[in-house]
């Protein structure tokens, strides 16, 4: 029998996804009561998973690694969990959790990766890249002294010079859509509309990046017949277009191995395939329930191969596999269907986990029941992050996905290059040590007036807004490097074939450190703060006398100097004009490196120890708000994200009992919590419901706590692959309770 | 200064701080009671807490009032007794509750203490500034001030009966008697304490006042987690000996009233 056919629209005319979407799906506004179980299939499945990802950390994380092949799209012959009972197929190498190795961002952190875990990067590899120049490489040839400088001191950390800068969504939807074919022929004609301009830099660069997409979509046609599956033409139904999908997303994490790989905004694309086969008999929930289970099955086994150091940084060894969830249409209508229901069922269907990293986009206006089931979902597993629909959807439309953690983009038609962050606690330093280096006593910046006696806030806060405007030209151009050079080496070709020729840029700038730098400021504000310095003549700690408004208790006092802070960097940043026209952003997030950035930053005017770990993201230090969760949620809502575009992250947790007497109270509260704290424009919220003393628990007797998913800055992990001092840094952090 | 002579003369100082707070703390009761009579309009509150789930229904703010008239032994919050607390306007109070509006989908303010019944003035005219910005807010009492211009005022009222070193339950009959006169939403509390008030004939005392009132019970199990406040109070806790009430002991009493 021959299937219904999609109502048509101009999707059919160009690629346009969004389009198809629009005039093709069901908005849900009932419950999950219709949900399914997992089959005993998905639970055989997980069970062989679940042996694995034991092995894997028994093994002390990695359980495997290819270091004779460089990973590509064509590299490794099809692998299997199960060959037999896998309904969607797929995996990064020939065996499942086997990692390969990626070394085009740079050779060294490929070697050093493969030395910690006890292996050896082949002579064959060793011996292939001795002849390329790779991304680091690049970076390398370039940074001047000022800018080694910078980095060594951890004033600017994290930058994607080593790897893959990742935070990029490749549509993956459109090999669905239209095939593989129709994209490459889309493609075609660029390339030949192109070819009549003027050759100048600009145009020959776009030609020669138009050739890389379309060689990959051709490989990327190769790689699904390894598995014996042709994906030229349009996916026909629900199995089909998620197969499709999902080898469009393989082929990018078998390209590149960037921070992080977002899935974009696939569940409600998925749910029209779904809802079209449930009508026409060919699915059953339980089915269709089954495809997502399998779906999410493979996404759970991402991996990618970093050394310790980077796990220091991005603790838990993330991916990133960040899917956006619901969310409303610009007609009104949500976009919240079935399979947004689904997709959060396998939470449930398979246990808690990270990853994927499920993003619910939160409107005032989400339907009620959807609302209520993803609080939850929060409460049962703490696996879901939240973002501000209202506040994107005005400015991204209603197509736009999430990357990594906050940063939203339209789908296929805005990339960004990830920059990183800056540490503004550090900062503060540094311009107290008149352009020293706290902790090497190297002058890092321009030489200015090292502060004596009891510090003056003006004076403080003028020589400070000096070394800002200093830092942020210098932070401007060394990501201009960074990525000049990383589109030169390690160019982003599948991931880029699935975005229109014509991109929008975004140069994602970030700051770290702002509640202990607002605090900091607040200190010398309004009490006395004078420096101690030691024998060099650099400030080692701070006499503090008094006490100052801290940032997380909503007092305007301190929430301003926060808020000025950002307005002051984002104004900064934008003066240096950024790589290939891209338009400035920032984002107030740390991942999980406020442990690392603490470690580099001495001692603090807010009576911060040095070494001690800042607070996550836009968090409030650990127990300093201590007027109750919704005192410190809006302190956190004053951030502009008119300045912060590229997002501001906040995590929250609250022990169960504070939240509300039963289940219902409890689900009820957070979803009012979340309606509140959105309605006043605040940008994010990770949402952890759990007692501090579970916690304990779970890292005294890890073997009885297994499957402990907490969420840190912008992405869930299991607690036990934190390092220690993560795990105590996570412990330290404020539970919203009360006695 | 070596670090031993440095601690000890920081002992030094902490314990005469704390003789002086014993000292003040008694006069600042008397002046409390002083100023109410004279329909002081500023109020003194010990704190706000902003993010209370089980306050009353939904997401609330809880202002803790300064001062009250009883001494319980079990007291949780004996901070709110002696110690004088922040003064504040009913504005001032009001503009910084109106903050958490829009978290009160179901919720709203809940005023706690203390006993804020004691501070009439401030808290009928909070209480007006709330109800005109459509803010729901509940009252947790003692029920030993019975005034019905507050009981009027306010959206409900949790009554929490202390029948732990007294069976005389009298007060709370007419406490609850002015709650129906005036249309006032009330329910009970009751601290459960074990071996102090869970025997059966104190239970069916209590469970046919909450019955001939109409009014739910709930019983709030005994906790020492306020061990460390009466320490920096430099008091001692008159129930520190007995132990916590448990989930079972909760479970329990509450069988005991649905067998009877």
């Amino acid at each position: 029998m021959a299937k219904r056919e999609f109502k048509a629209g101009a999707y059919e005319e160009e690629i346009n996804v969004r389009d198809f979407i629009q005039t093709n799906y069901t908005p849900y506004e009932g419950d999950g009561a219709f949900l399914a179980g997992p089959t005993a299939r998905t639970k055989k499945m997980m069970e062989k998973v679940n042996a694995l990802l034991k092995e894997e950390s028994d093994k002390g994380g990695v359980l495997d690694i290819d270091t004779e092949r460089v990973s590509s799209l064509l590299t490794y012959p099809a692998g299997y969990i199960d060959k037999e009972n896998e309904l969607i197929v797929g995996l990064q190498t020939d065996a499942p959790l086997k990692r390969g190795v990626n070394p085009f961002g740079g050779i060294r952190m490929a070697r050093q990766s493969c030395e910690a875990y006890g292996y050896k990067l082949s002579d064959k590899v060793e011996e292939e890249f001795s002849y390329k120049t790779t991304h680091n490489d690049g970076v390398f040839h370039v940074y001047t002294d000022d800018m080694k400088a910078l980095r060594h001191a951890g004033l600017l950390t994290g930058l994607p010079d080593a790897y893959g800068r990742g935070r990029i969504i490749g549509d993956y939807r459109r090999v669905a859509l239209y095939g593989v074919d129709k994209l490459i022929e889309e493609k075609e004609k660029d390339r030949r509309a192109y070819g009549k301009r003027l050759m100048d830099e600009k145009n020959i660069r776009a030609l020669e990046e138009l050739f890389k997409q379309i060689d990959f979509l051709k490989k990327l046609k190769d790689m699904a017949l390894l598995y014996g599956i042709d994906i030229s033409a349009p996916a026909k139904n629900a199995k089909e277009a998620i197969q499709w999908t999902y080898f469009a997303y393989l082929a990018a994490i078998k390209e590149q191995n960037g921070a992080a790989m977002s899935l974009g905004r696939v569940s409600t694309f998925f749910d029209i395939y779904i809802s079209r086969d449930l009508e026409d008999g060919t699915l059953t929930e339980e089915a269709a329930q089954e495809l997502i289970d399998d779906f999410v099955i493979k996404l759970r086994i991402t991996r990618q191969l970093r050394t310790p150091e980077y796990n220091d940084l991005f603790g838990g060894d993330p991916t990133w596999t960040t899917e956006s969830i619901g969310g409303m249409g610009e007609d009104g209508r949500t976009l919240v269907t079935k399979t947004s229901f689904r997709i959060l069922n396998t939470l449930y269907n398979l246990g808690p986990a990270p990853e994927p990293n499920l993003t619910v986009l939160w409107s005032e206006k989400l339907p009620e029941a959807f609302k209520v089931f993803c609080a939850k979902v929060s409460v049962d597993t703490d696996a879901i992050q939240y973002e501000n629909d209202d506040l994107m959807r005005p400015i991204y439309g209603d197509d736009y996905g999430i990357a990594c953690c906050v940063s939203a983009m339209k789908i296929g038609k805005q990339m960004q290059f990830f920059g990183a962050r800056c540490n503004l606690a550090k900062l503060l330093l540094l311009t107290l040590n008149g352009g020293k280096d706290e902790k090497s006593g190297k002058q890092l910046g321009p030489v200015g007036e090292s502060f004596t006696g009891k510090l003056d806030y003006k004076k403080v806060r003028a020589a400070y807004s000096k070394y800002i405007a200093w830092l942020c030209d210098l932070y401007v151009n060394t990501l201009n490097v960074i990525h000049y050079m990383h589109d030169k080496y390690a160019y982003e070709k599948i991931q880029m074939a699935l975005h229109d020729t014509e991109v929008e840029r975004f140069l994602a700038c970030g700051v770290a450190g702002l509640s202990v730098a607002a605090d900091s400021l607040s200190a010398i504000k309004y009490a006395s703060v004078t420096p101690v310095y030691n024998d060099e003549g650099i400030i080692f700690d701070f006499k503090t006398e008094g006490d100052f408004p801290k940032y997380g208790n909503d007092d305007d006092r301190v929430d301003a100097i926060a808020v000025d802070l950002l307005k002051e960097f984002s104004d900064q940043l934008k003066k240096t004009p950024a790589y290939r026209g891209a338009k400035h952003t920032l984002s107030v997030l740390t991942i999980t490196s406020n442990v690392v950035y603490g470690k580099k930053t001495g001692a603090t005017p807010d009576g911060r120890a040095a070494g001690e770990p800042f607070a996550p993201g836009a968090n409030p230090m650990h127990n300093r708000d201590v007027n109750g969760a919704l005192a410190s949620l809006n302190s956190v809502a004053k951030l502009p994200y008119e300045y912060c575009r590229d997002g501001i992250s906040n995590t929250f947790s609250i022990v169960p009992s504070a939240l509300g007497a039963n289940e219902e109270e409890r689900v009820q509260n957070l979803a009012d919590m979340l309606d509140g704290y959105f309605g006043q424009g605040a940008h994010h919220l990770n949402v952890n419901v759990f007692d501090r003393e579970k916690l304990v628990a779970a890292m005294e007797h890890p073997e009885l706590y297994p499957n402990v998913t907490i969420r840190v800055s912008g992405y869930a992990v299991n607690f036990h692959k934190l390092s220690k001092a993560h795990q105590l840094e996570v412990l330290k952090r404020t539970y919203h309770g009360r006695v | 200064m070596d670090e031993q002579t440095n601690k000890r003369e920081e002992a030094d100082k902490q314990r005469k701080n704390r003789e002086e707070i014993k000292e003040q703390r008694y006069k600042w009761v008397d002046a409390l009671r002083q100023t109410c009579s004279q329909k002081e309009t500023d109020g003194f509150v010990d704190s706000v807490y902003c993010g209370s789930g089980v306050d009353g229904a939904g997401l609330r703010c809880v202002v803790f009032f300064s001062g009250c008239n009883l001494r319980c032994p079990f007291c949780h919050n004996p901070e709110t007794l002696y110690n004088k607390g922040e003064r504040y306007t009913a504005e001032a109070l009001f503009e910084k509750l109106r903050r958490y509006k829009p978290y009160f989908k179901r919720g709203g303010v809940t005023l706690s203490g203390g006993e804020p019944f004691l501070q009439k003035t401030f808290l009928l005219e909070l209480v007006a500034l709330l109800k005109a910005e459509g803010i729901h807010v509940i009252a947790e009492t003692n029920g030993h001030i019975c005034d019905r211009e507050i009981l009027a005022s306010l959206d409900g009222v949790v009554v929490d009966i202390k029948n732990q070193e007294s069976d005389d339950l009298a007060v709370y009959d007419s406490f609850f008697a002015a709650c129906k006169e005036v249309g006032c939403k009330a329910e009970a509390t009751n601290v459960l304490v074990p071996d102090k008030n869970d025997a059966k004939e104190k239970l069916i005392a209590l469970a046919s006042l909450a019955k001939r009132w109409g009014v739910g019970l709930r019983f709030l199990p005994f906790r020492k987690l306020c061990e460390q406040k009466y320490e920096e109070l430099a008091l001692e806790f008159p129930y520190g000996s007995f132990r916590e009430a448990e989930d079972e002991d909760v479970k329990k009493a509450e069988k005991a009233l649905s067998n009877r």
